[in-house]
């Protein structure tokens, strides 16, 4: 995964930043690499630092210690206004005293640009996301989703080799963040820019990135394509926050020269593991598998009762007590009718990729 | 009767007057319509041997069309009050700055610092400055002294640009209050926006900050300008003869010289004047786009921000301008103080004796008694007047509502010497004498509208499911009214009548007019002023000073403790 030396657009040298009145620090040292047109997600819980990490990059804020560099060179002491990059704003920051048009031309008057080149190439931005014909409105009279794009255009207009974006769609509605998330992917495809994009959505991250970078506490839990992050969690944590996991108790016991795993008293012999003791298992919530509790193959079943069942559209999620363990499923919505909460249920678990981690 | 209807009427062109709106209309007519009217009418009549004449003539404007005195003393009217509000903006708006964008901490302090002379008699702001500039004033004797001067010059006071100077000085708090808010509105996002886009920090002022400022700088320029253009006690306190403005010979109209209607034509000519100017401040400096609220609405810099070149600028800035608007003010405290009746350096001893000249002085008791009774009797019914017109005008749906707002709140916008004559004449004519009933009528004028606007505002800003809220939680409206508007609106009346017993216990403008033969304290003391100057006059100044001041801590000391939004 790692990129060639020379070919990133952007490398963070274990960047440290801690806030005046703050004793824990908000970045502890970090470093990655942002290949050139990559889509690079960072993904965090709140707190975590991420929108540190961009403001750094960015240049509003200075780290204490570390390196910014960026393709032409260090750029950890250069004004936000002498980088080669753009940030999008959540807030969206349009000036409200400028027409869209106005807005998205703002980085080329301010490069100098001639009238003409700089109303020809911001049609030509606000093209590329469909708000041309809305160039001449103020921004207080568009939509939400609108804005986004009106500040998306302005963003790319001068064609930068890096943007930012600190959690973009935050504001807007499902159904306007899906169809943005095509369209971010979209012009990002189309530009060749690389994006260091932020969000706390792990499916916006997983679907969207080539990598994602996990913070917790200021500091990198993980760093992976969004397939390595899935199904090779390298923490508990990584594994709870991406994959959608319950995080179970095994204990392993000594059986025919290797270990092998149980939960809540049953055995699962096609867990293996190398030491014995207790440890912990990240199974996804799609690797559950439920049955009616009288059906029994033989196979190792936790039972369990159906405590609650949340419909979500294309499936359903299924909480379930077995003893004191607490498991979460999720089904195809078809199987919904078929569990209703209350009911007795035999529980299989998929394990075969699963990651464990020792206490 | 309810007290207020739900604001969505449909049938709105239905002329209809319902019971609450009476007070409205009539307060409307008898205190701003019919008195303006009387000022256009008079203008167009004429004076034979000492008494009016009732026969419409253009007489007066052709007098003024072919007067080249009028059209040099216009233009220098203009300049004086452009020059003092240019210079305050000058200092002021690059103060707003400061303590709008670069300060963090103890911005309100900066704040309060700046707008306390607004509350100190206007009066007493002008005398001081005659301490500094005058023959035997602070400045010509230390030039004496240290020997740059032979003899004390009189090229201080009495000049043209005494005046200006001290129109500046009036115009600073106007100028930095109307601006701060600006500044501070303003997300510091787009600020990083503009940084981010490529600007330098010089561009982001003239492309993003400016833009986002001008409009409230042009308020606060046009406020200032207003204030001092109708001003005719400065000029005739420091500006002498070369100070002499339109304001000056439209009050002696109203005196000495005894030619209302010629007074009624100059002050026309004053109105049509100023509306220019202002209408070209507000018409060069136009609003554009409107703040949509999803920005973070952060004023100040980030945390981390480290001081810079610009901040200390600011504060040096800060610091001078704040010397600027205290010096004088602390002068004439001193002077209180000292045992000399010349008003010179170096101090002789401490004394109280001009504080016991004032114990024995029965004509300023009288005068501070009828100040006293002038201002209670004032506050009384502009709180009262005021809190119930701002209820009728946001319940109640007024026809025209906005426009009836706008012509309330008239006076406060007029040049004082015209609001002066026009409520002598809105008072003459049904019968009102000079004296007590005139000045609670005049100040009344313009100090219920303040009462008014504070209100409002208040109950603009309040959401109105509060009241939906109490309406559905089992209130009848009275009760919804008894215990939800009345008590949030509290706090907004009560400012308003702290501001107005500042205000009426230090007008002078429209007082002087409609006095007569009662003087109230701040008259009393101009008076004194005129005939021959006492240091006692120091004294009353600092006693007022104190009364103004502890009003507007008590006045913060209750806002902070009702701060809940
Ligand atoms: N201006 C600031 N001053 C002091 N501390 C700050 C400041 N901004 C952030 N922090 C602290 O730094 C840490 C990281 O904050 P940051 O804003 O980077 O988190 P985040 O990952 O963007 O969170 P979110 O998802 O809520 O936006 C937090 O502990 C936060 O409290
Ligand atoms: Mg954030």
């Amino acid at each position: 995964m790692q990129q060639a030396v020379g070919s990133y657009v952007l490398s963070l040298e274990n960047v440290a930043k801690t806030y005046p009145g703050n004793t824990k620090r908000a970045l502890d040292r970090v470093s990655f690499e942002v290949a050139a047109g990559e889509f690079f997600s960072i993904l965090g819980p709140s707190g975590s630092g991420k929108t540190t990490i961009l403001r750094t990059i960015a240049g509003f804020e200075k780290p204490d210690e570390g390196r910014v560099v960026m393709a032409g060179g260090d750029v950890t002491h250069l004004p936000p206004n002498r980088r080669d990059l753009r940030t999008v704003f959540q807030s969206y920051a349009l000036f409200p005293h400028l027409t869209i048009g106005e807005n998205v031309q703002y980085p080329l008057r301010m490069s100098g640009m001639g009238k003409l080149e700089r109303t020809r190439k911001a049609a030509e931005a606000l093209e590329l996301v469909a708000m041309e014909p809305l160039a001449g409105r103020l921004p207080h009279l568009l939509s939400g989703g609108q804005r986004q794009r009106a500040a998306l255009a302005r963003a790319v207009v001068s064609r930068p080799q890096l943007l930012l974006l600190d959690e973009p769609l935050g504001a807007l509605d499902l159904r306007l963040r899906q169809q943005m998330q095509h369209t971010l992917v979209s012009l990002q495809k189309e530009l060749g820019i690389a994006f260091v994009y932020v969000t706390h959505d792990q499916g916006e991250a997983l679907s969207m990135s080539d990598r994602v970078l996990v913070m917790r506490e200021g500091r990198i839990a993980q760093l992976g394509r969004p397939q390595d992050l899935y199904f090779k969690p390298r923490s508990e944590f990584v594994a709870e926050f991406v994959g959608n996991s319950n995080m179970l108790p095994v204990e392993f016991t000594a059986d025919h020269g290797s270990y092998v795993g149980s939960i809540g008293g049953v055995t699962f012999p096609e867990m293996r593991g190398d030491k014995s003791g207790k440890a912990r298992v990240a199974v996804r919530y799609d690797n559950v598998h439920i049955y009616p509790a009288k059906e029994n193959s033989g196979t190792s079943r936790l039972s369990g009762i159906v405590e609650n069942v949340l419909f979500l559209g294309t499936n359903i999620e299924v909480d379930m007590r077995c003893g004191d363990l607490r498991i979460m499923g999720s089904l195809p919505a078809g199987r919904a009718d078929s569990i209703v909460a209350g009911q007795a249920v035999s529980i299989g678990l998929d394990l075969a990729d699963a990651s464990v981690f020792h206490v | 009767m309810a007290l207020f209807a739900t604001p969505a009427v449909p049938a709105r062109f239905r002329f209809r007057i319902d019971l609450p709106q009476v007070p409205v209309y009539a307060w409307l007519a008898l205190v701003v319509l019919i008195p303006n009217l009387l000022l256009i009418g008079t203008s167009f009549l004429s004076v034979a041997e000492g008494r009016i004449k009732f026969e419409p003539t253009l007489g007066n404007y052709v007098r003024l069309w072919h007067s080249a005195g009028f059209w040099r003393l216009l233009w220098k009217t203009l300049q004086f009050s452009l020059l003092g509000a240019f210079l305050g903006a000058l200092a002021a708006y690059p103060m707003a700055c400061f303590v709008g964008r670069a300060v963090r901490n103890n911005r309100s302090i900066l704040t309060v610092l700046v707008l306390v002379p607004l509350w100190i008699s206007l009066l007493m702001r002008v005398f001081s400055w005659r301490l500094i500039l005058g023959q035997n004033g602070v400045l010509n004797s230390s030039l004496v002294s240290s020997g740059i001067l032979d003899t004390p010059s009189s090229a201080f006071l009495y000049t043209g640009s005494s005046v200006v100077l001290t129109f500046a000085y009036i115009s600073i708090p106007f100028i930095f209050v109307s601006t701060l808010n600006a500044f501070e509105k303003i997300p510091q996002s787009l600020i990083e926006a503009s940084q981010d886009l490529g600007a330098t920090t010089v561009q982001t002022f003239c492309h993003v900050i400016w833009p986002l400022t001008r409009r409230s700088l042009a308020i606060g320029f046009s406020l200032a300008f207003l204030v001092t253009v109708g001003d005719y006690v400065t000029p005739s306190m420091v500006g002498g003869i070369n100070g002499t403005t339109l304001g000056v010979l439209i009050s002696s109209q109203f005196g000495i010289a005894s030619n209302w209607p010629f007074g009624a034509a100059l002050s026309i000519a004053l109105i049509v004047a100023v509306s220019v100017v202002v209408g070209v401040a507000l018409w060069s400096c136009p609003q554009r786009g409107v703040f949509s609220g999803d920005e973070t609405p952060s004023g100040g810099p980030p945390p981390g921000a480290r001081p810079r070149l610009g901040f200390i600028g600011g504060s040096i800035l800060y610091g001078v301008v704040v010397a600027f608007l205290y010096a004088p003010l602390l002068l004439m405290v001193v002077f209180s103080f000292n045992d000399s009746t010349l008003q010179a350096f170096p101090l002789q001893r401490l004394t109280f004796k001009w504080y016991a000249e004032l114990a024995g002085n029965s004509g300023l008791i009288a005068a501070a008694q009828r100040s006293l009774v002038v201002a209670v009797c004032v506050v009384l019914v502009s709180s009262i007047v005021g809190t119930s017109f701002a209820l009728i005008l946001h319940y109640r749906n007024l026809l025209y509502s906005r426009a009836i707002e706008l012509l309330l709140t008239l006076p406060l916008a007029m040049p004082s010497v015209v609001l002066g004559i026009v409520m002598v004449l809105g008072t003459e004519i049904v019968g009102v004498p000079p004296g007590l009933a005139r000045i609670v009528i005049g100040q009344a004028s313009f100090i219920m509208p303040i009462t008014m606007l504070l209100v409002l505002t208040r109950l603009r800003r309040l959401d109105p499911s509060l009241l939906e809220a109490s309406l559905d939680l089992g209130a009848s409206r009275l009760q919804s009214f008894v215990h939800v508007v009345l008590p949030l609106i509290r706090g907004a009346a009560i400012g308003g009548m702290l501001l107005g017993v500042t205000l009426s216990a230090d007008e002078v403008m429209v007082t002087l007019f409609l006095a007569g033969p009662s003087q109230t304290l701040p008259i009393w003391v101009f008076n004194q002023m005129r005939f021959g100057f006492t240091p006692s006059v120091n004294a009353v100044f600092t006693l007022l000073g104190l009364f103004a001041l502890s009003t507007v801590l008590i006045g913060q000391f209750i806002s902070r403790r009702r701060a809940i939004d």
